[in-house]
């Protein structure tokens, strides 16, 4: 097991992009689990001058927005909730994709049928819409929001634990395990969904980097919560001073843009280190 | 057999000691070393060996298809008609290709493009070299298709590629490759991947197309089976390089080398007189990364002596019209010719 | 043919069924009552009226009867009434609608444009400087959120150079012909397109390459050169139209979410689409449209799926076997 680990790491490190997106990640991690040391007091209090630009004072190394706050360490605590929402929302879509794919393709027959219906129905029904429907409906809370991106994003990973399911489905250790008598959900949970996992831990990465899309999105549009400083809000906050002062939109867009992109980076590397045969080319 | 078509004009293919190396990550392979072959006019030459042996690579060499990176021709040349084939630019090739030297390749089946009918892929290969209107392109195209004896010959244009048997594929491509009337065509295993039944049919075709046009046949293959039927010529290839070179009657007679003799005891036929046994030839052949020095054939050769170590083998001439580069056949014969003289 | 087009089209119905169900569920959870949501009630002031709203959507029934009620109503084309408009909300989406079509039809052009010939050409010149420039484009792009570009360009085109207008479908006020009336539309859709449709070009992108090299690979191109064909011949009429077939299937998948991503644009750059109109009622708690929206942006959603489908098999004769 630690060789298989290490064998792992070898081949990700191999991909220079993945670790640079690796090393990113990390940073937006450390930034966001650090937060409250480097900026001990609430980002949302007004602290100074407003629409300081960035870089010309030492004590608001990013300026600050239009109403006088320290716009860093909005962007610090941005990540928490931006990471937050992101790990939890696909946390909500992983959970129900990994038990629709899994059912669908273990049962077979109309059980498939009908759950792909419902895959179906909620590929069609328009992303953000239905967000934004969820959180007019139920309110402006932070866990709202996470639910309600969780619910748009578990489809594509309800396709893959399917196909990867049915692959592995009729193969001979999963014979053995019936005739040895476990029981279906110990067989599905237990046997299958270990050798499945591997393509679902790939896409789980581009599925956290869709949440962090949808929740600025949604946040961007003011109907995030109004309480936590999040990297959307700032930019929407920032909108209507693009004339003079743009850089308040065009800090937190850098940093949604990395984040997104460090994650793309580390999926990529991951699908790379899993699949080597399709590395070669 | 008739008396050899074309043995005393100009050949229609000259190859002059090519070389084509493989630049890989392991280094530079030599897949083709050094070989040289003459086609004559109404002449089929056959040639024969294992996979990996550099007889497709050299063909698309030729053609001045090879996949770039890797392959690249880096010593000899190729005359064709008296033209050097590498001196011409890649526009004056692409109106060589498919008007003078034709190919048609193993797998009928992958090697036409799905999205298109077949007709429209015939008329394209004719309107590629000739001044003909659509109209006139698809009645050449369904006379063609009537040549190699596709039933149905009109209705067929607007079949797709998928709606076709393999055999049926491989006459389209045939078709394809005869269509502007080349003076030479490569078929590089046409017949392996089609069922047993249809193999003679489409080896027959071919016979019956060069014959009547009267053009070079180059039929690449691993199979001896098809080098008895339709060969007139037999160049056997091994490691990227020619080992032997013979009328096909002389070859099934009297094998020169080693490697000639083993494949020939390892056919189907051989196997009968023989009493069932498939004789293997004992080993594999070398990685092309991993040539020994001397004769690549050293490590599974019967014969193999010390020179074969020490030095390669040069191809000679051991009897009248034909050649093999083997020292072992050579000690045979002069020992044979000493015999004799004494 | 027209047998498979009619069975891919009925495919629909039960999806938009399970739409209108779905939304049935919302409303109940929406606060106040199914009745509220459909008819504003705070502001009908007329008995009668009142009385018969109550009946037509069976308020005092069990739910399943409201249910059906409701699905009956949706299937009759009445999805409520908005006061805010003071008209019913499908006449109110089907207004702002055009302008969300052309914003969505403009996008996918660049995006299919851009991102097609961005991936052609990054693989006909692989591993090179063009290759790697390309590549790393589509990282940006993909990454980005498009309202974020949009606010960026919008400072940059907009406000420092002034090419380009910084919001708006119509230069207001302005009284032109026709012609005249299309050229400013045209101007006013270039920002937000392609603010919209970068993203999409960038997976266009990186799958066209990646289709492109596959393609490349394959027997039938070697058989393409071995006829003579020139590069660029092999490359247009057999390489390009078998790449081309997973970006269809792409496009389909990627409606819903360019939908969603309008909602957004249309919010930054102050576009008269069902975007705005659904940004505008989930801020004033306008339940009817926003549920309105959402029925309609479904079945938008489901059509273009089946259209794109159909699409697909026309082009590729494999399936149409099938």
């Amino acid at each position: 097991m630690l060789a298989l680990a290490i064998d792992f790491a070898r081949r990700f490190a191999r991909n220079r992009a993945a670790l640079v997106g690796f090393v990113l990640v990390i940073a937006v991690i450390g930034i966001a689990l650090s937060a409250p040391w480097l900026f001990p007091r609430n980002p949302l209090r007004i602290v100074g001058r407003p629409e300081i630009w960035p870089f010309t004072t030492s004590r608001y190394l990013l300026g600050t927005d239009s109403l006088g706050r320290d716009i860093a360490a909005m962007i610090a605590y941005g990540a928490r909730t931006t990471l937050l929402i992101g790990l939890c929302a696909s946390l909500t879509a992983t959970i129900i994709g990994i038990s629709v794919g899994a059912t669908a393709a273990y049962f077979g027959g109309w059980v498939d049928e009908i759950l792909m219906r419902l895959t179906e129905l909620f590929q069609t029904i328009p992303n953000l819409i239905f967000v934004l429907t969820i959180v007019s409906i139920l309110g402006q809370k932070i866990e709202y929001v996470t639910i309600a991106v969780g619910i748009v994003t578990w489809t594509p990973i309800a396709r893959l634990t399917r196909a990867e399911f049915m692959s592995l489905r009729d193969r001979e250790f999963v014979q053995a395990c019936r005739s040895m008598g476990m029981g279906n959900l110990r067989i599905m949970f237990g046997e299958i969904l270990p050798n499945a996992l591997p393509p679902v831990i790939v896409l789980s990465s581009l599925v956290i980097a869709g949440a962090v899309l949808f929740e600025s999105a949604v946040s961007f549009l003011g109907l995030g919560d109004p309480n936590v400083s999040s990297w959307g809000g700032l930019i929407g906050d920032g909108r209507t001073l693009i004339r003079t002062s743009w850089y308040i939109c065009a800090v937190p867009g850098m940093a949604i843009m990395l984040t997104v992109l460090a994650l793309n980076l580390v999926g990529d590397g991951l699908n790379d280190a899993l699949n080597p045969k399709l590395r070669d080319r | 057999m008739a008396a050899d078509p074309g043995l005393n004009r100009p050949p229609v293919l000259a190859i002059d000691k090519l070389q084509v190396s493989l630049f890989t990550r392991r280094g530079v392979l030599p897949a083709v070393d050094g070989l040289s072959l003459d086609v004559a006019p109404g002449e089929t030459v056959a040639i024969v060996g294992e996979s990996g042996c550099g007889k497709s690579l050299a063909a698309l060499a030729v053609m001045r298809l090879l996949p770039e990176p890797p392959a690249r021709i880096v010593g000899g040349g190729v005359r064709f008609m008296g033209r050097d084939l590498a001196a011409l630019s890649e526009r004056e090739m692409q109106r060589v290709r498919g008007k003078d030297i034709s190919m048609i390749f193993q797998d009928p089946m992958t090697s036409l493009d799905p999205v298109l009918t077949v007709g429209d892929q015939l008329i394209e290969a004719i309107r590629q070299h000739t001044e003909a209107s659509w109209r006139e392109a698809a009645n050449r195209a369904v006379e063609l298709l009537r040549q190699v004896r596709i039933p149905d010959a009109e209705r067929r244009l607007d079949d797709y590629p998928h709606q076709m048997s393999g055999g049926m594929s491989q006459r389209v491509m045939i078709a394809m490759a005869i269509a502007c009337g080349p003076q030479l065509l490569i078929a590089d295993e046409p017949t392996t991947a089609l069922d047993v039944t249809v193999q003679a049919q489409i080896l027959e075709l071919l016979k019956e197309l060069q014959t009547r046009s009267g053009m070079g046949l180059i039929i690449i293959t691993h199979d001896l089976g098809v080098v008895a039927e339709t060969a007139d010529r037999v160049v056997v290839m091994y490691a990227g390089r020619k080992v032997e070179e013979a009328r096909v009657g002389a070859l099934f007679d009297r094998p020169l080398h080693p490697y000639t003799r083993g494949l020939l005891g390892a056919t189907p036929s051989a196997i009968r007189r023989r009493g069932g046994r498939l004789a293997e030839i004992a080993g594999s052949v070398p990685a092309l990364s991993d040539l020994p020095a001397g004769c690549a054939f050293q490590n599974r050769c019967p014969d193999v002596f010390d020179r074969c170590r020490a030095e390669r083998p040069a191809l000679a001439t051991l009897l009248p019209q034909q050649s093999a580069a083997c020292f072992a056949a050579e000690k045979e014969l002069s020992r044979n010719v000493a015999a004799i003289g004494a | 043919m027209r047998r498979i087009v009619i069975r891919r089209l009925a495919q629909i119905i039960p999806l938009i069924f399970a739409v209108i169900v779905l939304n049935f569920v919302l409303i109940h959870l929406a606060p106040g009552s199914l009745f509220d949501v459909m008819t504003a009630e705070q502001q009908v002031t007329d008995p009668a009226m009142l009385d018969q709203l109550r009946h037509t959507y069976g308020v005092d029934q069990p739910t399943w009867v409201q249910l059906a009620k409701y699905i009956w109503s949706v299937m009759r084309f009445d999805l409520g009434f908005s006061y805010r408009q003071n008209a019913p909300v499908l006449d109110v989406i089907l207004q702002q609608l055009p302008a969300t079509l052309i914003l969505m039809l403009s996008a996918t052009a660049v995006a299919l444009l851009v991102g097609v010939t961005a991936g052609v050409l990054a693989s006909v010149k692989v591993n090179s400087i063009w290759d790697n420039l390309i590549s790393l484009g589509a990282v940006f792009f993909f990454a980005a959120p498009s309202f974020w570009l949009g606010i960026m360009m919008t400072v940059l085109f907009a406000v420092k150079f002034g090419w380009f207008p910084v919001g708006g479908m119509r230069t207001i006020g302005a009284d032109h012909g026709a012609f005249a009336d299309a050229l400013d539309v045209m101007h006013h859709l270039v920002l937000p397109a392609t603010a919209l449709g970068l993203f999409y070009a960038a997976t266009y992108a990186r799958v066209m390459r990646a289709s492109m090299l596959e393609v490349f690979r394959l027997d039938f191109v070697r058989t393409a050169r071995a006829k003579g064909l020139s590069f660029g011949r092999v490359l247009l009429a057999h390489v390009m139209r078998n790449a081309l077939l997973p970006i269809i299937t792409l496009l389909g998948l990627q409606l819903g979410t360019m939908l969603g991503g309008s909602v957004v644009i249309e919010a930054v750059f102050s576009w008269p689409g069902i975007g705005s109109l659904l940004f505008d009622s989930v801020m004033s708690r306008n339940f009817p449209m926003v549920l309105g929206v959402l029925v309609l942006g479904s079945v938008l959603v489901a059509v273009c799926n089946a259209t794109v489908d159909l699409l697909y098999m026309r082009l590729d004769p494999r399936i149409r076997a099938r």
